[in-house]
């Protein structure tokens, strides 16, 4: 505890918690509180990295017992640059929501209750999650998912529309059904291992028996994270919850799952060549399925749900780009595109917010009828494309390129194909918002004033702005990025 | 006398498989709650049997009475909201069928069978009987502060688990009085003498039980989520019987019960870090009461957590008209 860097990783725990504590009790002041925590586990975050770059890993033992009787908080490059984003990302949604649900005051009954409960139930998410990235002992990253779980149920049906909880039942019941497959793979981890830590999974012989409880634990994930076909739940909860929820959800709830995923490949032994093969064909699928939901959709909100949908596809294609003997590569590319699209997709939904706010609407065919442009809000929405699409110079972009350039080294030439098709998809599908926001022939005639672009603009545009700005930028520093990554990784894969 | 057992082993098994099978078959709801119910307590017969006797106390506190009381709860609610409360007949009532393409259903079949095999092959390769942690839990005993392993286990060998479990279930209720804003009200059925007569009778005993649960979970089976279902029961009692009524008045308190045991926990997982020990490494000699205290706390909190959500809302909350609007700002 006396160490700075075991300091801040205690702190990027218990920080949300004690402040999801204070939000509860103290409903009035929930925003302030709110806020403050969420501040602070920036700047919690930013030391923790500073000290990963510093000195590098870290251990805590809770209780003092240690591996395996005990549970390990560990950090590492890619644990310390996911808590970062987390929190960079949680920062400026939380902005984002001090607007969307009003200050101190609140502007109406409507949006009271929704203000009172975002916070306690947005810190506990942000408690999960930080457990998730700090755990090291599967059964603790269980309970940190159902921690997960709980807390993003509630922010899906914060609107209380029936649209809203209809979408959240569905996420609730796929979201059990994934935690109930996840714990039965773990019980059996710990009957043939009988431990449950990283450390033991790493040294275990591989066995017919261990490979079938990782497949279970597999699939609940998968579910959890929204892997194709698995997806059923994603697009209506992610299109129907409030703009500030939606892109807690969108860019960080389903990141954790899929972190495990990656911390899973890291340490079983001997992952299949078939688990990699089908990693990257339920990618394609995703890739390929939710393009097309995307172009077909009419609302706003939906077509960036589906991006995601597609965006986690992609994930997987990178990490199945060059098979297993290429898994001690391939990690990182995945690591930069889950970077990118957290960032980018944070912004994408508070800036869909903010458009349908001013708009007053987000039917996608309509959008370029509407005398209002809120400007700042599109321009939000266009850079945080960029980075999804995969334009240079945006951290999106680098992703990319080290999947192509992976798949193509293994000879793998048929992911760069996939790859190239989802860039393309995306062009498509995110041009026909580009259209709505840039014509401007269709707008009705009798408006006093004609188009006005100034009208819709507000301080708050500059949070989703300011992040989308940075997913674009952080391409520029990808090589720190990469080499930082890489911190407690020095012999590549284990 | 071992074949005997073994007999009633292999029917409790069966009875286990046809409970689930009836539960899954039966079209009639309350018929479906009770087969429930009853598997609830054929399963945690069975952790008896498999000398899991915590896992059987929680199986019958929670999984089964808790669960069962929500599940009846639930279902009046539905018949009332649909105008079949005095309908003898609505008893039987069908869910209607839903439309699902057949191409879904193949697919879930597909997948479901894919999981069941996963499942399948786990289980048939796996050892009969892992290493497990008994010989370092039997190991760090003697430091552990209590004499129950499971106990030393949940509250300091892996407190932080237990911990983030608590939290689970604060998550739960808060997201409970989140939803529940927006449904009608249905005010808890009146009950007869004959109930009135048995909650006098049975909530002294209820509280007793309850306490002695968790305070014999140092030494034996029993402790926190067990007791605190137990006095959650005390509660259900309270609230069926109107004897307790909850008003607007009482919600800061009732936050206030529902975060004190993920507080206490935390408080004492921090401030045992003070001189330099790790966090939740409770110091020598104190680690028997602390623990003691963080269970009392986390009891009061899991029985207050339960029987809200039992009552399943904010006191005094209005509901308001369902909106159907497609979605929210």
């Amino acid at each position: 505890m006396t160490e700075p860097l075991q300091f801040w990783m205690v702190a990027l725990l218990f920080l949300p918690l004690i402040g999801a504590i204070a939000a509860f009790v103290l409903p009035r002041h929930a925003p302030i509180v709110g806020m403050g925590v969420a501040l602070g586990v920036t700047g919690a975050a930013v030391g923790l990295c500073w000290q990963v770059q510093s000195v590098g890993t870290g251990t805590v033992a809770l209780g003092g017992w240690g591996a395996p009787l005990g549970i390990n908080l560990h950090v590492d490059g890619l644990s310390a640059a996911m808590l970062a984003m987390t929190a960079g990302v949680g920062a400026v949604v939380s902005m984002g929501a001090v607007n969307t649900f009003g200050g101190r005051v609140a502007r109406s009954a409507e949006t009271a209750r929704p203000r009172q409960y975002f916070w306690p139930l947005w810190l506990l998410l942000l408690t999960g999650l930080n457990g998730v990235y700090l755990g090291t002992d599967i059964f603790n990253l269980y309970v940190m998912i159902e921690v997960i779980a709980l807390a993003a149920v509630g922010l899906t049906v914060l609107s209380g529309s029936l649209a809203a909880l209809r979408a959240g039942l569905d996420y609730m019941f796929a979201s059990i059904l994934g935690a109930l497959l996840l714990l039965m793979g773990v019980g059996f981890v710990y009957l043939q291992l009988g431990r449950l830590d990283f450390g033991g999974l790493a040294g275990a012989d591989p066995s017919g028996a261990l490979v079938a409880a990782l497949a279970l634990m597999f699939v609940g994930l998968a579910l959890k994270t929204a892997l194709f076909p698995l997806h059923f739940w994603l697009p209506a909860a992610h299109a129907n919850a409030t703009a500030p929820a939606s892109a807690l959800l969108s860019a960080l709830v389903v990141k954790a799952a899929l972190y495990i995923i990656v911390r899973l490949l890291q340490h079983m032994p001997a992952p299949g060549e078939a688990l990699v093969v089908l990693m990257g064909l339920m990618g394609t699928g995703a890739i390929l399925w939710g393009s097309v939901q995307a172009l077909r959709a009419d609302r706003l909100k939906l077509l960036v749900a589906w991006s995601t949908v597609t965006q986690i596809g992609l994930i997987f294609v990178a990490l199945a780009q060059a098979g297993v003997a290429g898994l001690a590569h391939s990690w990182k590319a995945a690591a930069v595109l889950i970077l990118a699209h957290g960032v980018a997709k944070g912004a994408m939904f508070l800036a869909a917010g903010r458009i349908r706010a001013e708009v007053g609407h987000d039917r996608i065919r309509d959008l370029d009828r509407s005398p209002v442009r809120p400007a700042l809000a599109q321009l939000a929405f266009a850079f945080a494309a960029v980075s999804l699409i995969g334009l240079p110079p945006s951290l999106g972009f680098i992703g990319k390129w080290m999947v192509m350039e992976g798949a193509l080294a293994a000879g793998n030439w048929h992911w760069v194909v996939i790859t190239m098709t989802g860039t393309l998809f995306s062009l498509a599908y995110f041009s026909r918002v580009f259209a709505g926001f840039l014509r401007f022939d269709r707008v009705e005639a009798d408006v006093p004033g004609g188009v006005v672009e100034q009208r819709g603009r507000a301080p708050m545009d500059y949070a989703p702005l300011a992040l989308a700005a940075l997913g674009v930028a952080l391409g520029l520093v990808a090589a720190p990025i990469l080499e930082f990554l890489e911190i407690g990784r020095a012999g590549g894969w284990p | 006398m071992t074949d005997l057992l073994l007999l009633f082993d292999m029917l409790l098994g069966l009875l286990i498989i046809g409970l689930a099978v009836a539960a899954l078959r039966v079209r009639d709801l309350f018929a479906m709650v009770v087969m429930f119910v009853t598997f609830g307590l054929m399963t945690a017969l069975a952790w008896v049997r498999l000398a899991a006797p915590d896992v059987a106390l929680a199986e019958a506190a929670i999984g089964t009475g808790v669960t069962g009381a929500l599940l009846l709860k639930t279902l009046y609610h539905l018949r009332r909201v649909s105008g079949t409360l005095h309908l003898p007949e609505a008893l039987s009532e069908r869910p209607p069928d839903p439309q699902v393409p057949r191409a879904v259903i193949a697919a879930n079949a597909v997948m479901c069978g894919l999981v069941v095999i996963g499942l399948a092959a786990a289980f048939v390769t796996a050892p009969l009987g892992g290493p497990g942690f008994d010989a370092a839990v039997a190991d760090a005993m003697p430091e552990s502060g209590v004499d129950h392993p499971v106990t030393a286990v949940l509250l300091n060998f892996r407190a932080y688990d237990t911990l983030m479990e608590v939290v689970v279930l604060l998550a739960a209720v808060i997201a409970v009085w989140l939803v529940e804003r927006s449904l009608p009200q249905s005010d808890p059925p009146v009950m007869g003498e004959v109930y009135e007569g048995f909650a006098r009778l049975v909530l002294p005993g209820a509280v007793v039980v309850g306490v002695y649960v968790l305070w014999a979970g140092a030494v034996a089976p029993g402790g926190a989520f067990q007791g605190g279902a137990v006095l959650a029961a005390v509660g259900l009692l309270l609230l069926m019987s109107h004897v307790y009524e909850p008003a607007p008045a009482h919600r800061a308190a009732a936050r206030g019960l529902f975060v004190l045991g993920v507080a206490v926990f935390t408080g004492v997982a921090l401030l045992v870090a003070w001189g330099g020990r790790a966090v939740f490494e409770y110091p020598p000699g104190l680690a028997k009461p602390l623990i003691l205290l963080i269970e009392g706390m986390v009891t009061i909190s899991i029985a207050a957590t339960l029987a809200a959500l039992f009552h399943g809302r904010e006191p005094g909350v209005q509901p308001r008209p369902a909106d159907t609007s497609e979605g929210a700002q």
